[in-house]
């Protein structure tokens, strides 16, 4: 017994993983790998389908073709596009991961007063719908927008910033994904042990210094994995491109696969397919890059069994700027939008921001909305995604995070799997799925189960970031005292790992809640009579332009998605679990 | 309840293609509840529908406003069809129905919307049927294939300020469109089958495509904003907010139902003025062919075409009247030309119409 020992810490962590994922991991993550095939691999099949057939009118794929990735690569916009694109994606995560990340350092590593708040904020945000948050600072900033007045009157010309510009893409994508930014690396500084930004301090360093050389240095794995998350993300997204960049011809690639899709008859999916799969080889190439960088991942393992303290700094009299800069964030990323909401919603029809205008303050939008039946059905259907959504992929994400970062043989294919849903555009996703369950023998056809499965597919990859980047952190040492004491594998599961990643898993489970109730391409198609969910009730307002009332059901919106925040909140904190 | 219904109608797979196949053969005459014309007509409906016992309803009709109430309506007046409906936009509900019938687990039975009914003609989807109340549709909204008839119609016009546009400045003509005080400050609702294409598609249906070409190559130098994206009531809040100075080819009636709220805007119609229909078509191998055919006569009925008329629609039947709002389009259509735009028409016109307006725009910078 005692010689194992010793042989053990001899051999070090490797050799004993080295060992073990020959015998136990593997079996694990094939069924893990299955699981994810199983998912993956019918809506990948129509897309690679699509992209090479070309539809015929009643939608069946017809002769094969290349052509649309020839129309991809030879359509003269496709270069400006191309370059207009990666600008875009660029600056939205440039943005968001400062903002956000200096939000999470203060929260996390310093004693500025009321910092706490800023999850409450956070969360705020999330639950604030994508199309609404676009609408709002589009109101904002728009040509009649209150900023634009003020400018005005400032300057004595009119119109002085044009947000319907690349810059005001970067701007409204990047701040949107703020909140998310926000959340995660909270939980990776929170879980960094605080003695290295000490032993920084106590050497000379100043906190700014400390920050900058230590705390930054340690997130870096999980600052690359979540930048890549934010840039693909903006790469693939649709509302900002659509509402702003077209009105402004800033042309990005995924409007122009928009508009090409958009024919007479039925929907083509080929040139979407044709962008998507381009998509999917360019990200599984950026996600062997950053396998290849968490290959060190030990350098940055912090969470050791020598109790780890992440402890605040004091910042004297700097908490104060600090706080002010908190609250400043807060306002500009959360309260001036939703008060824009607000507003608009309050206004019988929307003519910008004037001193008229709050003469004629209504409520009949939310008359209009509260009438009886009109979308009260849908709460509980909606409720009921959320929950069961996150609740699938929470664990799953945890498990295949740790599998993968403990190295088991073959595990590195499940991050790569998991994060190939990331790319899917969501209509294309949709329509995937839609095709897969009218096919399917089991009865789940235009269920509310198929769009939980559906969309526990397209939140994986966010669930597995975000699970990712906590396991990360966890030294081996501790499940390696387990086993010596005689815990298997399953054990050490649940009994050192689940504990330790509790608070990452927490804020994963309500950001994937929040993510999923809110998603709309997804869920449009997939329900049938009955299955019905809000987000698509938002959506149809928004498609009628009924901007007032989609404002009003974006107030009630927000403020149901706080209770349910709130109450998740207390429910976990009462197990110390607590964001 | 729906739940249930939805577990037993995935559960039969088989009575569903047993039904389908049934239908996909011609019917002895007379049998076909969809053709069946005789006296006894609506008696042999209702009896067939209560076995049936339900109609599955995919539209493009505003859920709060038309498609609930006329729901209700429907299920007052026979309690014992239930409707589920389920709302989608054109492009979705063919999508959607094109699955079905892929996999051959067709579970709607009618079909409704503005953009859907060329969708589903042109793919071969669509069953032919009969109703005598078609009798009191006129005569030019009515399919002589007998595949669709109108629920609702729509006309198309252009959307100003009333406030930063004096009534003398405005368009009269479309040729008035083409006046520098206008460049740069018109928008249309690009990508969408009711928006640009179909501005392009009226002037080639009434001018000819020479006429029509010379013109929007001339409109192509005012510098037309293109948005898409939202839909073309964002077009009007645009014109609301200052935005915009015009906005092309919108629904005439959107302005107007913001003006009755106090905001600045108005529509004109300028000549000739675009019309389309909401159709209804039944898909082949629907399963409630007999309560279909009980809804659909339902919503041409004057009651539910007063539904439609409430929620803010131009019925298709000229003998009930228009919401009063919107009463003065159905009062300027008369010093106009309407240029009708079926189904059929948009088939043919829009794809093409598209490309000319890719073209032609595509030039600019």
């Amino acid at each position: 017994m005692t010689i194992q020992v010793e042989d053990r810490s001899l051999v070090g962590a490797g050799g004993f993983f080295h060992r073990f994922e020959h015998w136990r991991v593997s079996p694990v993550v094939a069924i893990l790998i299955a699981i994810l095939l199983f998912a993956i691999v019918p809506p990948t099949i129509f897309l690679v389908n699509a992209s090479f057939h070309e539809t015929l009118p009643d939608g069946s794929p017809g002769a094969f073709t290349t052509r649309f990735y020839q129309q991809l690569m030879a359509g003269k916009l496709f270069l400006p596009s191309l370059i207009n694109t990666i600008i875009y994606a660029c600056g939205s995560a440039l943005i968001a991961i400062v903002i956000g990340t200096t939000q999470a350092l203060i929260v996390e590593r310093t004693n500025a007063p009321g910092r706490k708040l800023a999850f409450l904020a956070a969360i705020i945000s999330l639950g604030v719908p994508h199309i609404l948050y676009t609408v709002a600072w589009l109101l904002l900033l728009g040509r009649s927008g209150p900023v634009n007045d003020l400018l005005a009157s400032i300057f004595q010309r009119p119109q002085v910033l044009d947000v319907y510009s690349l810059w005001g893409m970067m701007l409204i994508e990047g701040v949107g994904f703020v909140p998310l930014t926000f959340l995660l690396m909270s939980s990776v500084l929170r879980s960094t042990d605080a003695s290295f930004e000490e032993a920084a301090m106590m050497s000379g360093s100043s906190p700014f210094g400390a920050f900058m050389r230590i705390s930054l240095r340690m997130a870096f794995p999980a600052l690359a994995g979540l930048t890549l998350l934010i840039f693909v993300k903006a790469f693939e997204s649709f509302e900002v491109p659509a509402l702003v960049g077209l009105a402004g011809n800033v042309s990005v690639l995924t409007t122009m696969i928009y508009q090409s899709s958009r024919q007479a008859g039925a929907a083509n999916y080929g040139e979407a397919g044709a962008y998507s799969v381009c998509l999917v080889i360019i990200l599984l190439g950026l996600m062997f890059w950053q396998n290849q960088l968490s290959k060190n991942a030990k350098r940055y393992q912090t969470i050791t069994g020598k109790g780890f303290r992440p402890r605040v700094i004091d910042l004297g009299i700097w908490r104060f700027p600090a706080s002010a800069l908190l609250v400043f964030l807060f306002l500009c990323v959360t309260v001036v939008p939703v008060l824009m909401l607000a507003f608009t919603s309050f206004q019988p029809f929307y003519g910008g921001v004037s001193l008229e205008a709050f003469t004629r303050l209504s409520l009949e939008n939310y008359e209009a909305l509260l009438k009886p039946g009109s979308f009260r059905d849908s709460i509980l259907n909606t409720l009921t995604l959320g929950t069961m959504t996150a609740t699938l992929v929470v664990p799953f994400t945890a498990l295949c995070a740790w599998l993968v970062v403990r190295r088991a043989s073959g595990a590195w294919m499940l991050d790569q799997i998991a994060s190939v849903p990331l790319v899917f555009p969501a209509i294309i996703l949709s329509v995937a799925f839609l095709d897969v369950f009218v096919n399917m023998s089991l009865p789940l056809y235009g269920t509310l189960l198929s769009v939980i499965l559906a969309s526990s597919v397209r939140y994986l990859p966010y669930g597995m970031r975000y699970a990712f980047a906590g396991a990360m952190q966890i030294h081996s040492d501790l499940e390696e005292a387990a086993t010596i004491s005689g815990a298997n594998k399953v054990k050490i599961f649940f009994r050192i790992l689940m504990p330790l990643l509790a608070a990452t898993l927490v804020s994963s489970w309500l950001m994937i809640f929040l993510l999923s109730v809110q998603a709309v391409s997804l869920p449009l198609l997939l329900v049938g009579p009955g299955s019905e969910v809000m987000a698509v009730t938002l959506f149809e307002l928004w498609q009628n332009g009924q901007v007032t009332e989609l404002a009003a059901m974006g107030v009630l919106w927000i403020m149901l998605m706080t209770c349910v925040s709130i109450t998740f909140h207390m429910l976990t904190r009462r197990h110390q679990l607590t964001v | 309840m729906i739940r249930t219904t939805n577990r037993i109608w995935a559960l039969k797979p088989l009575a569903a293609y047993l039904f389908a196949s049934a239908f996909c053969l011609p019917a002895p005459a007379g049998a076909d509840p969809l053709t069946y014309l005789g006296p006894d007509r609506q008696a042999k409906l209702v009896e067939g529908a209560k076995a049936e016992g339900e109609v599955v309803f995919y539209s493009a009709m505003i859920v709060n406003q038309a498609l609930r109430p006329v729901s209700e309506a429907f299920m007052k007046k026979y309690p014992f069809i239930k409707v589920n409906y389920w709302r989608a936009e054109s492009a979705g509900i063919f999508t959607k129905l094109s699955a079905e019938v892929r996999a051959n687990k067709v579970m709607a039975d009618v079909v409704e919307g503005t953009g859907v009914g060329e969708a589903v003609i042109q793919a071969g989807f669509a069953q032919p049927y009969d109703t005598p109340l078609i009798q009191e549709i006129p005569e030019k909204y009515r399919d002589p294939n007998h595949i669709w008839t109108p629920t609702r119609r729509s006309f198309f016009g252009i959307g100003y300020n009333t406030k930063a546009t004096a009534t003398a400045d405005l368009p009269k003509t479309y040729a008035d469109l083409l006046d520098p005080r206008w460049k740069g400050r018109m928008a249309w609702h690009a990508g969408s089958a009711s928006g640009a294409d179909l501005f392009v598609t009226n002037l080639r249906m009434k001018w000819g495509e020479d006429a029509a070409r010379a013109y929007l190559q001339k409109l192509a130098e005012q510098n037309v904003i293109s948005l898409s994206g939202a839909s073309a009531r964002g077009l009007v809040d645009r014109v609301i907010a200052g935005e915009l100075g015009l906005a092309l080819n919108i629904f005439a009636h959107h302005p107007l139902i913001s003006a009755s709220k106090g905001a600045p805007v108005s529509s004109v119609l300028l000549d000739p003025v675009a019309s389309t229909v909401g159709t209804m078509i039944v898909p082949k191998g629907a399963r409630h062919p007999n309560a279909a055919m009980l809804l659909i006569d339902y919503i041409l009925s004057r009651e539910g075409q007063e539904i439609l008329a409430e929620a803010g629609y131009f019925p298709s039947r000229t003998d009930v009247p228009t919401r009063a709002d919107l009463a003065p389009i159905t009062e300027a259509l008369t010093r106009v030309s309407e240029q009708f735009v079926s189904p059929e028409a948009l088939n043919k016109y829009t794809a093409s119409s598209e490309e000319m307006i890719g073209a032609l725009m595509a030039k600019k910078p």
